[in-house]
């Protein structure tokens, strides 16, 4: 990251904007774009609308007594700490990755398409921080969206749906704060995911001026992963499929919990980011301004 | 090919001082095109330079380069003493730059736009910004839109919104890429005096132009650059008085007129449009003195450019541009 201050011909020390202060002008950037705004409300808006939803659902069915509603859904029924976990993992399937593509298609493509990234390189901010400072940027916004959603879908549930301490898949009862802890850990292991997308987006957006060629590739990395997986002659392809430790994320919902599933996913998600970023910090460097 | 001027004879007394850019054997390709060629640029310390050439013919390619934005396929770049692109940490704090046009997001307002490129300034204190963000807005006028979306900007208070970000605090060196695109007359007159303003300070520009009257108005130095070679580059001046002067005679009596101006010891030759009068050794109304005492109709008399002047001219106001061999058949041997 500080290649440049090694090897230059003058000893006088460079003088750089401070790192905290290109993160936080980052994030306020982010943040006040307004299509960013609407969609990180409207996925906090997810677990409240699922949550309306269950709650209808059940009530409108309770006189027939039971068969209300199905699977995951019919668990988080009278069980609202289940509901932030549920929507994280339904907002998986789509609007999370679409959320992180589209913060790393605007971190270097969009930026490039607007000339912005040539005045940062102008100013000079160094290639390397540049990268630094927009990852850190696209990794605090993707936590933030699904820890406001765990927030929105915690309270629903706990308004709604009710309960007392979260009910595993296993059928045991944990109590409150063993609850919140599952909830934590989903947060965890959802946000390493998006990061690892995310990730392979950056790498994309690196080399690209369009936006939406990231988006494009990035839900389309998904979409084949999601196929490939689907087919039973390629399963030796699944420990390198970014989608196979997302099928796992269920698992934090079982008492007690099973980490090797996981730990797997985390490390194979980590694997994704480090080739993300390596690849996006490669073509930095020979990027054209 | 071997038309560009030597770098050392332009500017007699910076001699000592070292230029604000240079470049040396400057050679860009994209992709099998050859964008520039051969290009060894100097931009004098204390120069306004004008860069010169029609669309296409390489200015922004080097400036780019010279900002350190683009990797040369070969040659090499200096800025203020430092090497680009190695150097551009140490560089590019002294350097303002406007590339291909303000480049800002749409979504924030011009305030917000320059805080965030002030953000990235290493020559601003975190307790500096909002004072010099102020300033740079009152000095483009723009401080009455601050609070505006950029998105909503006319394109000239886009152009002013990249000028205050060039200039949001003092440079040393300020690159201007086609700074008066888009504006109207007072803006064209606004950023005139912007770059007067800068030259008087001691600062050196480099401004790129298609237009020989926009480059004249402002610049002391000029480079003229054609399908990415540097075809002349010197003191404006030095390079506008260059090759003799021609007043071209539209008449019907041409050779009524020549023995008339020969008579008269004014060399003059008929050319398919009148007559040619070579001015070293007279002047024009001496010359219409002349022709109307010898009793020759005389229906236009019109100042012909001179090789260099002509060159830039076709350069830079025709729409068809010239080709390479006519350039050298028409470069006269005071542009070496």
């Amino acid at each position: 990251m500080t290649a440049m201050t090694v090897g230059a011909e003058v000893g006088a020390p460079v003088r750089r904007a401070p790192l905290l202060r290109l993160f936080r002008s980052e994030l306020r950037m982010i943040l006040r774009r307004p299509r960013n705004i609407i969609g990180i409300g409207l996925l906090g808006l997810v677990p409240v609308v699922a949550g309306i939803g269950i709650s209808i659902a059940a009530s409108g069915s309770s006189s027939s007594d039971g068969d209300s509603v199905d699977g995951l859904a019919a668990l988080v029924d009278g069980n609202g700490m289940l509901l932030p976990i549920f929507a994280l993992v339904l907002a998986l399937n789509m609007l999370l990755p679409l959320t992180g593509a589209m913060l790393a298609a605007d971190a270097l493509a969009g930026e490039s398409a607007h000339g912005t990234l040539r005045g940062l390189l102008l100013a000079p901010v160094g290639r390397g921080r540049l990268l630094a400072v927009k990852a850190m940027g696209v990794a605090t916004v993707v936590l933030l969206s699904i820890v406001l959603m765990a927030v929105t879908g915690l309270v629903t549930g706990l308004l709604l749906l009710g309960g007392d301490g979260m009910l595993s898949s296993s059928g045991t009862q944990l109590p409150f704060v063993d609850g919140l802890g599952r909830i934590g850990l989903t947060i965890v292991l959802l946000t390493v995911q998006i990061w690892a997308l995310a990730a392979v987006a950056l790498a994309v957006s690196a080399y690209t001026e369009h936006p939406l060629i990231v988006i494009v590739c990035s839900l389309g990395l998904l979409i084949v992963s999601g196929v490939l997986s689907a087919i039973p002659a390629l399963d030796w392809l699944d420990p390198v499929l970014i989608i196979s430790s997302w099928e796992s994320i269920g698992e934090v919902v079982r008492d007690p919990l099973d980490w090797a599933p996981l730990g797997e996913g985390v490390l194979r998600a980590v694997c994704y980011m480090v080739i993300g970023i390596s690849i996006a910090y490669g073509r930095m460097l020979s990027r054209d301004g | 090919m071997t038309a560009e001027s030597e770098p050392g004879t332009v500017a007699v007394g910076a001699a000592t001082v070292p230029p604000a850019a240079r470049t040396r054997g400057l050679r860009k390709v994209y992709r099998g095109t050859v964008a520039v060629d051969h290009v060894d640029l100097e931009v004098p310390a204390g120069a306004v330079m004008g860069m010169l050439g029609p669309n296409g013919s390489g200015k922004t390619t080097t400036i780019r380069m010279l900002l350190g934005l683009v990797t040369p396929t070969s040659g090499e770049v200096e800025l203020l003493g430092h090497k680009m692109p190695d150097g551009a940490a140490h560089a590019l704090p002294g350097v303002g730059a406007l590339v291909e046009g303000p480049g800002f997001s749409p979504f924030l307002s011009g305030r917000d736009n320059l805080l965030r490129v002030a953000a990235a300034e290493p020559l601003l204190t975190s307790a500096e910004i909002p004072n010099a963000v102020g300033e740079a807005l009152e000095r483009v006028g723009l401080a009455h839109a601050a609070g505006r979306r950029f998105r909503a900007y006319s394109l000239g208070m886009k152009q002013r919104l990249g000028l205050a970000s060039a200039l949001l605090v003092p440079r040393r060196f300020v690159v201007l890429d086609e700074p008066t695109n888009g504006l109207d007359p007072a803006g064209t007159r606004e950023v005139r005096s912007v770059i007067a303003d800068l030259h008087a300070a001691g600062t050196t520009v480099l401004v790129s132009s298609h237009l020989l009257s926009e480059v004249e108005a402002t610049c002391t130095h000029v480079a003229v650059l054609n399908q990415g070679l540097v075809v002349a580059q010197g003191e404006l001046s030095a390079l506008l008085e260059a090759g003799t002067a021609n007043l071209l005679v539209t008449t019907p009596e041409v050779t009524l007129a020549v023995d008339a101006l020969r008579e008269d010891r004014v060399a003059a030759r008929p050319v398919p449009e009148g007559v040619l009068v070579d001015l070293t050794a007279t002047t024009a109304p001496d010359v219409v003195a002349s022709l109307v005492r010898a009793g020759v109709p005389v229906h236009e008399v019109r100042r012909q450019r001179t090789g260099l002047e002509d060159l830039f001219a076709r350069l830079t106001e025709d729409t068809a541009v010239a080709d390479l061999a006519d350039l050298e058949t028409l470069l006269p041997e005071d542009a070496r």
